[in-house]
């Protein structure tokens, strides 16, 4: 029988906090999620059935607050989506169509990675050892980003317009697949999505934007399909909970991207990449002696 | 996607239409009454591939709005 102490709402709190931030800033929340519990000594482990299902809850929390934070945005690009499918193609300066076929053409290797291969990579890397070693890599890869990136001409005003402009669809099909890297846990969804901006001639700021549009349905869609999980006899024992994760998860979310849409309209990655790679080293030579 | 093709457009609808009848088939039929042929097949297994059903259904979702699109008069450039 599960027992109402498997996480502690205390824990649930702290998860629920790290959570909501840590998936939207670039640092993996999948590898803070595996690495945290061991520091503090906690016995949570990523592949319990019970803390899958407390994660589902914590990361639809997420993807309602991007929804919500980017709802007018969602209904233009949901109309000019709408306005393409009636005329059949995509108007010369309709870009919100644009904009959202490249939502879609960025979603589609991203999913279709994540249902074909979630299980199997949550399995071989559930570890805190390699989800350390995976941190300093993203670190890597986050600062190898700032360094070949591309820098285009910024001359539109709109944000989605210069995304739209800038971004080809060959392109977001290429950021879009980046995405899986994040099933690693170490690696960040929303790091290899700014990152594959960059490289492509996005600034960090609309980089960023790009990112969070990309992460919506793609967090939302993976919770809600793990969601019965939640309400069958997974969730016993932690439903409650999960609920108080997902509002502490819900207001660091919130937080955190109001934060980053500001810090990167005159910011860089640098300062995640030397957090990712200064962390995931301590973490790697500290976490075998736990 | 200014190309227009009716041989791609044709082959984009097949495959989309075999697409989504194999997402149907995932979704309907467990792993041991799956053909052979098909990714997912697994003697003697119960389980239902309903992740397989999901991608395959959406992959071809966007191969029938891709032919679509490739019915549509042509965007000027």
């Amino acid at each position: 029988m599960i027992v109402a102490s498997l996480i502690s709402y205390g824990q649930a709190v702290v998860l629920g906090l790290l959570q909501g931030f840590s998936e939207l800033f670039p640092i993996s929340s999948l590898g803070h999620s595996v690495i945290l519990p061991k520091l503090l000594g906690w016995n949570i482990h990523q592949n319990d059935p019970y803390f899958l299902s407390f994660l589902v809850a914590t990361h639809l929390a997420t993807a309602i607050v991007l929804l919500a934070f980017f709802w007018r945005d969602w209904v233009r690009i949901l109309r000019g989506l709408g306005r393409s499918l009636r005329d059949r193609g995509i108007g010369a300066d309709d870009y919100d169509a644009k904009l959202g076929w490249l939502l879609v053409v960025g979603t589609i290797p991203a999913g279709i990675l994540g249902l074909l291969l979630e299980h199997q990579l949550r399995k071989i890397f559930a570890s805190p050892e390699s989800a350390a070693i995976f941190l300093m890599l993203n670190g890597a890869l986050l600062y190898g980003a700032e360094l070949v990136r591309r820098r285009a001409p910024q001359t539109d005003t709109d944000d989605d317009v210069r995304i739209a402009k800038q971004v080809g669809f060959p392109q977001a099909f290429g950021v879009g697949a980046a995405q899986a890297l994040a099933l690693i846990p170490g690696f960040s969804r929303s790091g290899a999505t700014m990152g594959g901006g960059l490289l492509v001639g996005l600034s960090n700021k609309d980089a960023a934007r790009f990112a969070f549009l990309l992460a919506t349905p793609i967090i939302g869609a993976a919770a809600v399909l793990k969601l019965p999980e939640l309400f069958g006899h997974q969730g016993d024992g932690v439903r409650g909970q999960a609920l108080v994760g997902s509002l502490c998860s819900a207001v660091t979310a919130y937080l955190a991207v109001r934060f980053l849409l500001r810090f990167f309209e005159t910011n860089r990655l640098t300062p995640f990449a030397l957090y990712c790679a200064a962390a995931g080293a301590v973490c790697a030579i500290v976490i075998p002696f736990i | 996607m200014n190309s227009r093709s009716p041989l791609v457009t044709g082959v984009a609808v097949l495959a989309g239409v075999v697409l989504i009848v194999l997402a149907v088939v995932y979704w309907a039929e467990p792993a041991h009454s799956l053909p052979s042929f098909i990714p997912g097949h697994e003697a003697g297994s119960n389980h239902h591939h309903v992740k397989h059903g999901i991608a395959s259904f959406f992959v071809g979702l966007a191969l029938l709005v891709f032919a679509w699109f490739q019915t549509g008069k042509k965007q000027p450039a």
